[in-house]
């Protein structure tokens, strides 16, 4: 798979078509962004069952904000409509671009290696991810335990969020201290031994897409 | 040779971890409310459910910021939790990121008016303030809200405010008194 774009490029092209995204009011580049999104999606191998839910998932939102323009809008209602109900498929792609082609590792690693992420948060943030399964046995279990005492915690009372906060309190002291303990210094240099490769031309192509798409945007500004 | 840092300028391992388990467990917790966000959101009143629930997808924001008490702890927190909930698969995709950034400069913004030394009742009122107008001025343009007519503008933005105000603000107020009660932060 080495002809995948790298994560970094990846997340580049994410936030700077994504930030125009909010402001260029278009049906048409809505639809390519998402055709593009999808054809690099395929290209990557993503399952064609993972795309199908993905598009499914999204499409009630979808469908909610085409009704309200259509229902509260007062002015240019259909083109508002199809605006804003393609543009969630536009923001969905992009982020699935990224999400469904890589990994938190990978992501991490690249951005610390050509962003210039600290590896105290480059290998923070890998450590504290490592986590997530027992997040989420830990969230049950708060509220299991609750249930037990015959309580239920609900969300808008503090207590679970509260039981949350000091289970990350003491995972992050233990997981900090572990890392201390096998040779991880803050704010020192750090040898690498992988190889995080990053052509060239994948920073002509990410400021290619991004002013490309500004003006078609917002000089040529299709429908 | 090994070190840990203490200093409060500088962000420590053990700060990272803690920051980004907090945005783990909120992205945890935030599925878990989308359920009833989907059920409306479905429906022409998808721009209330919207502003409804806007405020339980701020928390981990301003939460993070008076349990650490540290410049950018807000902005930071609101965008791990944001690419969490990105990564656990939401709907939302790259507007969520994004998103995610938007809300954490609105509540870091109201911490930055008292001048980083009030982080209680005030901070977090003037941090949900700042937070509904960064957001309620985003939307104007992401979910196109200038488009719809001029009352339920309005009856949004109060929606919003008074979601932002319990969750963001007087939740995370009451969060935090309770954690303040262990002793157990040492800031």
């Amino acid at each position: 798979m080495s002809k995948q774009l790298n994560a970094s490029i990846l997340v580049i092209i994410m936030i700077g078509v994504g930030l125009q995204l909010t402001f260029a009011k278009s049906v048409i580049l809505n639809i390519i962004i998402t055709w593009i999104g999808l054809g690099y999606l395929i290209y990557c191998r993503v399952s064609f069952k993972m795309l199908a839910t993905m598009l499914l998932v999204a499409f009630p939102l979808s469908l909610g904000t085409w009704w309200s323009f259509v229902a509260f809008g007062v002015a240019d209602v259909w083109h508002n409509a199809w605006i804003y109900s393609t543009r969630l498929y536009a923001y969905l792609c992009l982020g699935a671009a990224v999400t469904l082609t890589v990994n938190v590792k990978q992501l991490l690693l690249s951005l610390s290696q050509h962003l210039h992420l600290s590896a105290t948060f480059a290998y923070g943030l890998l450590a504290a991810f490592n986590l997530s399964p027992r997040v989420r046995r830990q969230v049950k279990t708060i509220r299991y335990a609750a249930q037990l005492r015959g309580v239920t915690y609900h969300l808008w009372q503090p207590q679970l969020y509260f039981k949350s906060v000091l289970a990350a309190l003491q995972w992050s002291g233990d997981l900090a201290e572990a890392m201390t303990s096998h040779g991880f210094s803050e704010g020192f240099s750090r040898s690498t031994t992988y190889h995080d490769d990053l052509p060239k031309w994948q920073w002509g192509l990410a400021i290619l897409c991004i002013l490309t798409f500004g003006i078609v945007a917002f000089i040529i500004k299709p429908w | 040779m090994q070190t840990v840092s203490e200093s409060k300028h500088t962000w420590s391992l053990r700060d990272v971890i803690f920051l980004a388990i907090i945005a783990i467990f909120f992205g945890v917790i935030y599925q878990l409310w989308s359920f009833a966000y989907y059920a409306i959101a479905a429906t022409p009143l998808k721009p209330y459910a919207n502003d409804l629930t806007i405020g339980v997808w701020l928390m981990a924001g301003p939460l993070a910021g008076v349990l650490l008490k540290r410049i950018g702890a807000t902005v930071i927190a609101e965008i791990l939790a944001a690419a969490v909930e990105m990564m656990l698969f939401s709907s939302w995709g790259a507007a969520n990121l994004i998103a995610g950034f938007v809300q954490g400069i609105g509540n870091e913004l109201g911490f930055a008016m008292t001048g980083y030394k009030n982080w209680s009742k005030l901070g977090l009122l003037l941090s949900s303030i700042m937070a509904t107008i960064v957001t309620f001025g985003w939307d104007w343009f992401q979910s196109g809200y200038s488009a719809y007519h001029f009352g339920m503008i309005v009856t949004l933005f109060i929606i919003r405010f008074i979601s932002i105000g319990f969750f963001a603000g007087i939740l995370v107020y009451w969060i935090s008194q309770l954690v303040a009660k262990t002793n157990l932060l040492k800031h």
